[in-house]
């Protein structure tokens, strides 16, 4: 039944170099806590360094970092009032990106306006919107709010974020490439399937849990149910059900990153965890401590993967992989001009796996691994 | 950057296939009993009853995704019956 090619051709792996342009779309930058004490910060986004600082008047600014007069270096600059002020000759700046003051001279200059992001705050998060063409969001094209993130009944944030040195890209095929998460993160799909439509990329996958792998938080579990969805290219609310013998546990996990340029990219999770009667608000904190240790886990056994790995534009594919290419399809309609989105970017197209024949297999190794180590344990 | 073609798509491409409820004209491919994938247009995500059925919150994540048409199952399953659609993996292949 293998369809068998008897052609002595050399498969090529093709890459064309990573674009430079930076997708347009909802980006988070982190938790608003970190950028909100009304200082200046730096933050390495867009191949560019941006200057972000809460004004007097509350909002949240992200601006470019380098001030048009003689290229100061506006994140070592203080606020003042609504405005940053530039280290070098005190030039002030609005979070609209003009320039509102000079204080030794009688008038602004013309043209006197800067690079601006629009932000958001929104469940304890910050959000800067990039568009290489300078659009506004479309009303359209939100972020969804998490109820948990602003109730009691749900822990805190635990956020966590790391610097991950090739294209971002890559944890975006992570959308659909069901195998991995066998080999990379040990855990065992039972059911996966992906819809794209319109800004939107979900993921929906069941598993079962890994008796073999003693002594992890997988081999507590009985498994997981994850609805996990990309609002726009890089922003990912997770549904994530644990579920153990005694409880399910509710999560919902943030996947989320901004490029800091083609080649490296600011890669962040955030997770908070459902109280319950068998989770009391301590013990759902130090659970949702302790399924990020696991996530922050399963974050570095795919950036050991993409540290070596080469960037590939034809994947070969077999018939129990995920939709890579419709994937990038959908993930193109970021990286081209409004005008440029063609329907079957955006179009819905669906693909469920059938997981039987991937199943049969990691059952083997599964009870491999159950009888290897059987075996080692009577004999020590 | 131009977005290349699935190979598996060009071995088995997609087949065209219209809903027995609502007639929405999709395309569709089985790579094998338990695996499906449809490719839809916005004149068929429109044209999709369950898809406007209010009251049909099953069909939806929590977050409002349409997760997918138990009618379009239904008539990809007839369509496979009356052998409008293959089953890739059911293909008898032979080296060439």
């Amino acid at each position: 039944m293998t369809l068998q090619s008897n052609t002595d051709e050399i498969r090529e792996i093709e890459a064309a170099a990573a674009p430079t342009r930076f997708a347009r779309g909802w980006h988070c930058l982190g938790l608003t806590e970190a950028f909100g004490d009304g200082k200046p910060h730096a933050v390495h986004a867009f191949g560019q360094k941006l200057v972000v600082f809460r004004s007097g008047d509350g909002t949240i600014n992200a601006l470019d970092g380098h001030c048009r007069h003689m290229g100061g270096d506006l994140t070592r600059g203080e606020v003042k009032g609504n405005e940053i002020a530039c280290p070098f000759h005190d030039w002030r700046w609005g979070g609209d990106g003009r320039c509102k003051r000079v204080p030794y001279a009688k008038r602004v200059p013309r043209l006197a306006r800067t690079a601006k992001w629009i932000t958001s705050e929104q469940d304890g998060m910050l959000f800067v919107w990039n568009d290489p063409e300078g659009h506004p969001p479309p009303p359209e094209v939100t972020i969804p709010r998490i109820e948990g993130a602003t109730s009691d009944e749900w822990t805190d944030w635990h956020w966590y974020a790391t610097i991950v040195n090739t294209n971002c890209r890559e944890i975006v095929d992570n959308v659909v490439d069901m195998a991995h998460f066998f080999y990379i993160h040990g855990s065992l799909p039972t059911h996966f399937k992906n819809i794209f439509e319109g800004h939107v990329a979900t993921q929906y996958m069941t598993s079962a849990g890994r008796p073999d792998l003693g002594g992890t938080e997988g081999a507590r579990m009985l498994g997981t149910t994850s609805v996990a969805s990309y609002y726009g290219p890089s922003f990912m609310i997770d549904d994530l059900t644990y579920h153990y013998e005694d409880a399910d546990h509710k999560t919902v996990l943030i996947n989320c990153h901004y490029p800091i340029d083609a080649n490296s990219f600011v890669l962040q999770y955030g997770i908070i965890v459902k109280k319950s009667e068998a989770l009391p608000s301590e013990l759902a904190m130090q659970t949702a401590v302790a399924l990020g240790d696991f996530v922050k886990m399963g974050f570095e056994q795919d950036i050991a993967i993409w540290k070596n790995k080469a960037r590939i534009d034809n994947p070969l594919l077999c018939e129990e992989d995920g939709p890579v290419y419709q994937l990038r399809r959908w993930y193109e309609q970021f990286h081209v001009n409004v005008d440029d989105v063609t329907p079957d970017m955006v179009d819905r197209f669906e693909h469920e796996l059938d997981t039987t024949s991937p199943r049969a297999e990691w059952m083997k190794v599964v009870e491999a691994n159950l009888t290897e180590s059987s075996v080692a344990e009577a004999i020590r | 950057m131009t977005i290349q073609m699935d190979d598996r798509l060009s071995e088995s491409p997609m087949v065209a296939l219209d809903c027995r409820r609502c007639g929405a004209a999709v395309l569709a491919r089985k790579g094998s009993w338990n695996q499906t994938s449809v490719q839809w247009n916005a004149e068929a995500s429109a044209a999709c009853l369950q898809r406007r059925d209010p009251d049909n919150s099953s069909a939806y994540s929590g977050r409002g995704v349409f997760l997918g048409c138990s009618a379009l199952t239904d008539s990809i399953v007839d369509a496979v019956g009356d052998g409008d659609l293959p089953v890739v993996d059911e293909k008898v292949y032979t080296a060439t």
